[in-house]
């Protein structure tokens, strides 16, 4: 009670909008418990606070899903050229931290470079057995990288690179996602069309489902974010884009401020290639049911029967 | 002690509405005031360098249709995907698609030769044959100034020197391009034009596999869809210098490095030497 008194007697002093709305978002239930008065109450309360904050009108919305979609997304890895425009879109559309010091800096998409394998001539006799070694087979064969071992940090001058492939990542959106399973304040849930969203502000920040995620998804938010006001995207989601706090995860969300009103996320729109697809799964014409239909396609870590609606192509 | 606290909310709520109130009024004039002032102008390609250029402006205040790489002058962000667009035409295939929902960025207000190709030296005077092919022994001849005014041609890669000219533009309409029976076909339609040889390519795009669309998702939203050219340039599409078919590009920039680290150079050692 006696922190109760200190808060509100904080908020009177102050004259910051963010302060006065603070108090209210503390006594906050878990997103999903709220009734939909308390819901909309939460949302007016972010938006007058972030309002005040980066002097601008921002909207935070709180469409729910839509029944008969369910949605999916394909990737085209032969296409990939590694420019890195998704990941930079990704970070104006969902307002990540974009400062300059360490920690400050977080994007939700990964470009993996990876190494190119190959058949060669010269290494036709490798892998055969020397005084009492064992054969193991032939070693012509020069693998490609790794899945997860590649580099992330490549620059050159231009891409693509003559002996490279690119393979991007971000959240999956998985059907069985550890990272749910893992969340002790069940903050983190799949949402009914599909992605795997987070209440922010019940999160504690442990950091579970970080472990959890076998792709590396998910970024934590170690500083108080720095999101300069011209540069804020004001058209937010509740469970999306809005603004997030010092101390709580985030991830791709599949820009659930976008594409619940059927607009395809921001990555999707820049890729100069198309190598990106967004479509309903529900939907047979749609175009990531026609990828499935037709081209070769592969999940990442399919083993871990997490059950990705994020698929790699190639024709 | 309960009714303290509640006391306190009511007051707290107060200030909070007062104080957002205070804080908005002097923000919007801060806003509405540099809309006056001339803006630089800012310029950024899409897809193709050089071909599919988009100027920055804003659509209402602080929005802008398009935001740009500072880096690498890429079109990053989309304010308004149909900025520009004008429907797409009949085109077989999307009858399901409702009129207005398939639109497209016409590209004959950008080419430079457009307005003059017509009237100037190809006055529609030649030969009207159809389909258009050579006279029997007769082959293609470079011609110095056409060469000059599109330097692509010094080079014609497309089909490898099995195809000409006249092969995709038309022969009397120079502005314009050919179908298969020597009826014209706009620039804004190339996929008209390159389905007639590239039919599995045509049937991706149509699906949406192949090539790129922004907009709406669902399967009959309003898209505006990328055409043929705004991605590919026909005349040197086997261009030597490309990498895996693609025109190299400049990336953006890298991700941070952690706290601590000097640079990237362990993502080059392998795990397993080879």
């Amino acid at each position: 009670m006696s922190s109760l008194m200190g808060t509100a007697a904080l908020m009177v002093q102050s004259d910051d909008a963010a302060a006065a709305v603070e108090w209210a978002e503390h006594f906050q239930k878990n997103y999903r418990l709220m009734t939909d008065v308390e819901k909309a109450e939460a949302r007016a309360r972010l938006e007058r606070r972030y309002s005040a904050e980066y002097g601008k009108k921002v909207t935070v919305d709180g469409t729910e899903a839509q029944a008969g979609v369910l949605m999916g997304y394909a990737l085209n890895v032969r296409k990939c050229i590694g420019c890195r425009r998704c990941v930079h879109a990704c970070v104006e559309e969902n307002n990540q931290s974009r400062g300059t010091r360490p920690g400050e800096k977080i994007e939700w998409i990964q470009v993996l470079r990876m190494e190119r394998g190959e058949f060669s001539k010269d290494k036709m006799n490798q892998g055969y057995p020397e005084g009492l070694g064992i054969q193991v087979g032939g070693n012509a064969y020069t693998p490609a990288g790794q899945v997860l071992e590649g580099q992330y940090h490549y620059n050159p001058e231009a891409v693509p690179e003559k002996d490279a492939t690119y393979m991007p990542i971000a959240c999956m959106q998985c059907e069985k996602p550890p990272c749910v399973k893992v969340c002790p304040v069940r903050t983190t849930y799949r949402e009914a069309d599909g992605p795997v969203v987070i209440d922010y502000n019940w999160c504690i920040g442990c950091k579970m489902c970080m472990n959890a995620c076998p792709y590396w998804a998910r970024r934590f938010n170690l500083t108080t974010p720095v999101l300069p006001k011209e540069e804020m995207n004001p058209v937010t989601h509740y469970l999306g884009n809005r603004p997030r706090m010092r101390g709580v995860v985030e991830k791709c969300h599949w820009c659930l401020q976008r594409t619940r009103h059927d607009r395809y996320p921001a990555c999707v729109e820049v890729c100069p290639v198309g190598a990106r697809k967004f479509g309903n799964l529900l939907d047979p014409e749609s175009e990531v049911s026609k990828i499935l239909e037709r081209k070769n396609v592969f999940r990442l870590k399919a083993e871990f029967n997490t059950f990705p609606k994020f698929f790699y192509f190639y024709d | 002690m309960k009714k303290l606290a509640f006391h306190t909310m009511i007051l707290a709520f107060c200030c909070g509405v007062m104080t957002s109130a205070q804080a908005q009024d002097p923000k919007t004039a801060a806003a509405q005031a540099p809309a006056a002032q001339p803006a630089q102008e800012t310029v950024c390609f899409e897809s193709r360098k050089g071909a599919s250029e988009v100027t920055k402006r804003d659509i209402k205040p602080g929005w802008p249709n398009v935001k740009c790489s500072p880096k690498t002058g890429a079109a990053l962000w989309y304010g308004d995907p149909y900025d520009g667009t004008v429907p797409m035409g009949k085109m077989p295939g999307l009858e399901n698609i409702p009129a207005g929902h398939a639109l497209v960025k016409p590209r004959s207000g950008t080419l430079a030769l457009m307005p003059m190709c017509g009237v100037s030296c190809h006055n529609g005077v030649g030969p009207q044959f159809s389909p258009p092919t050579l006279p029997k022994g007769r082959k293609p001849v470079p011609l110095p100034t056409m060469e000059a005014m599109v330097p692509d041609l010094k080079d014609l890669q497309h089909g490898r020197g099995r195809i000409w000219c006249m092969d995709c533009h038309h022969t009397t309409q120079r502005n314009k391009l050919v179908d298969h029976f020597g009826d014209p076909i706009s620039f804004d339609q190339p996929q008209l034009l390159c389905g007639k040889c590239h039919g599995d390519k045509l049937r991706d795009w149509r699906d949406g596999i192949h090539g790129k669309r922004i907009g709406e998702f669902t399967s009959t939203g309003k898209k505006r869809w990328f055409t043929c050219t705004e991605c590919h340039n026909p005349h040197n599409v086997q261009d030597g210098a490309r990498n895996r078919g693609f025109v190299q590009l400049q990336p953006e920039p890298s991700p941070q490095l952690p706290r601590g680290m000097k640079d990237a150079s362990h993502e080059k050692l392998h795990p397993i030497p080879h």
